[in-house]
């Protein structure tokens, strides 16, 4: 709401392109992106409304040789893994353009025709963002020892320093990211899209891979494990052969901790920070509190500051680097999905580093924020992002926040979401703790090759 | 210690079976019934208000569990306080996983469904019992008498049951 409201003051600074303007490179910060120019891979671009199918009806795209068997006419994708490898099984499509393709969000233009899975379009087979861009570019394989390597350049540097309030009056602030700037832009008339005023370079951002929109299907696999890359196959076939989507609301859940890098799920972010707690303030009340200058308990499964209980948004320690770099560890997350990404484990753990961005005549324009994901269960390799959160206002512009976690308006009814009416009855099941979607999708999967569960039960 | 302390001790400490902190009513569990089980946990949902342990009990020969005309496990929930109050005893979705065989007590609840919330004594004490890795009691026993068992929780026995 804030971004929609204040449009006439953002819009001009609707990036796309130029010169980056990367924070300072160290060894364990700040490397830019080598990823290119990021083009949307798939046939279906949610968000900008963008059909970008190159075939469609189940014909394939000139000069591009179909599979025998993809993802859209295999009837049990379990058995098919060696094929996941090639992006032809998905049609080169993205994940959200899977996700999306039977027409998600308000703006998803649908590409299936005739309800029927077989039509499923085809994306860009010459795109891709390369798996090199999307891995972390630094050579440490735990969060701590990223950590560690970060505080000792601090050290080196003199600090970590305690600021005093004054001086870290400027992050005060309500940002939000280029991408939802973009969206919104999305939403006006071709009219008010001629009007947009072109973006000054420092505002550039770089590409959103973590959205799933920039990848090749398969490109995203290859950065997971082996049952991981199950799930999330899981998770696109059932979407795309059943729309069968999956949400955490129809669970009545948190949306999980990576719902903050999705396409439509960070609405905005309010810092509060203080020289000894910093308070990340996303969309829903998705609030995160970074206790600056405390150190992680290490005697448990993860590092962890209370109890032995994974935390959705899991828990941060930080150091301020200087006065404008704050650097934080967070960890003890509970493992959980977000739609159209891949799903994430209890041992997931971030390193992000916030560094304000100035212009050349100093104005403060808002937060560079890098983020390395380490997560051995889900992932082969650490994996990174980079975003710009843009200063949009002070922290009492704008409308107030809302909660608006488990205000349940769809639930899960034959595996699909639904809307139902006051004094309507609907026979529902209750879902589990562990991966409620994954228990849904099975209802589906009939006589597929699953791999086998232990039966707990007995004792034979 | 400091009296404040002592006091955020006591509290957290008390906290243990539910009730003192808890955020709805346990009117639903019959309190002057008390039951003792050894179940198999299927699931942990360490839920910040409480956590509930989703198990099926085992019968009475510790050979199998308790299941439905189907031949289905008949799955029980037990609730005790909040995650982070417990996990202070182990009893965590890690501590506790699927195949996990342990004991305690419970007051069910009153309308008969499989439920109920963990027995505690007149100083809010409450304990559960984890035998070791895939190891069942004897028949008619508890994980309490199994040897390598572990104790859960800040009493030291089960209680009588009622029936």
């Amino acid at each position: 709401m804030l971004v929609r409201r204040s449009i006439p003051l953002i819009l001009w600074c609707l990036a796309t392109a130029a010169q980056p303007v990367s924070a300072q490179q160290t060894a364990a910060r700040g490397a830019a992106f080598q990823g290119g120019a990021a083009e949307p891979v798939g046939a279906t671009l949610p968000f900008w409304n963008v059909d970008l199918s190159t075939a469609k009806g189940g014909a394939a795209p000139r000069g591009v040789t179909p599979l025998q068997r993809d993802l859209f006419t295999s009837d049990d994708f379990y058995v098919d893994r060696e094929l996941w490898k090639d992006p032809r099984y998905f049609r080169c499509n993205s994940p959200v353009s899977l996700d999306s393709m039977w027409g998600d969000y308000t703006t998803g233009p649908k590409t299936i025709t005739g309800d029927d899975p077989k039509s499923g379009p085809w994306g860009h087979c010459e795109r891709d963002t390369p798996r090199s861009a999307l891995l972390s570019p630094y050579g440490f394989d735990s969060a701590a020892e990223h950590y560690a390597a970060l505080r000792a350049e601090a050290a080196a540097a003199g600090g970590p320093i305690v600021p005093d309030y004054d001086s870290l009056a400027g992050w005060q602030a309500r940002y939000t990211r280029n991408l939802d700037i973009e969206f919104e832009a999305g939403g006006l008339t071709r009219m008010q899209a001629a009007q947009r005023v072109a973006i000054p370079p420092e505002y550039h951002e770089q590409p959103q891979w973590l959205i799933g929109h920039l990848s090749q299907t398969s490109t995203i696999l290859s950065l997971l494990t082996d049952e991981y890359q199950t799930r999330f196959v899981q998770q696109l076939y059932h979407v795309a052969h059943y729309n069968t989507r999956q949400w955490s609301l129809m669970y009545c859940r948190p949306e999980g901790f990576m719902r903050e890098w999705s396409g439509p799920g960070f609405g905005g972010l309010d810092v509060i920070a203080l020289p000894n707690l910093v308070v990340l303030g996303s969309g829903g009340n998705q609030d995160r509190y970074v206790y600056v200058g405390r150190e992680f308990v290490e005697d448990g499964v993860v590092p962890r500051l209370g109890d032995d209980v994974r935390r959705w948004l899991g828990e941060t320690v930080g150091f301020w680097h200087d006065a404008n770099t704050l650097v934080t560890w967070t960890s003890n997350v509970r493992g959980w999905f977000t739609h159209a990404s891949f799903e994430h484990s209890d041992e997931l753990q971030t390193i992000e580093i916030f560094k304000r961005r100035f212009a050349d005549d100093g104005r403060y324009l808002g937060l560079e924020h890098e983020a390395i994901f380490y997560d051995a269960q889900a992932l082969v390799a650490p994996v990174r992002t980079l975003r710009f959160l843009a200063r949009v206002g002070g922290l009492t512009d704008g409308p107030p926040k809302t909660f608006t976690h488990c205000q349940q308006t769809i639930f899960p009814i034959e595996g699909k979401p639904r809307h139902v009416a006051p004094g309507q009855i609907i026979e529902y099941e209750v879902p589990g703790y562990d991966r409620p979607w994954a228990v849904i999708f099975e209802r589906f999967e009939g006589e597929m090759q699953r791999p086998a569960k232990p039966d707990i039960f007995s004792f034979d | 210690m400091s009296s404040l302390r002592a006091v955020i001790l006591s509290l957290s400490l008390a906290a243990f079976a539910g009730g003192a902190s808890a955020h709805h009513s346990f009117a639903m569990f019959d309190r002057m019934q008390t039951r003792t089980f050894t179940g198999v946990v299927s699931s942990v949902d360490p839920g910040p208000d409480h956590l509930q342990i989703f198990f099926a009990m085992m019968n009475e020969q510790r050979d199998g569990v308790v299941r439905d005309a189907e031949g289905k496990p008949v799955l029980w929930s037990l609730e005790l306080t909040g995650a982070a109050s417990v996990a202070k005893y182990g009893i965590t979705v890690t501590g506790f996983p699927p195949g996990t065989v342990f004991s305690g007590a419970l007051h069910p609840a009153r309308d008969g469904e499989p439920a109920g919330v963990l027995y505690r004594n007149r100083d809010n004490q409450g304990v559960l019992f984890k035998c070791p890795a895939r190891v069942r009691p004897a028949v008619g026993k508890h994980c309490d008498s199994v040897e390598g068992a572990t104790l859960h929780g800040n009493d030291t026995a089960l209680p009588e049951p009622t029936r």
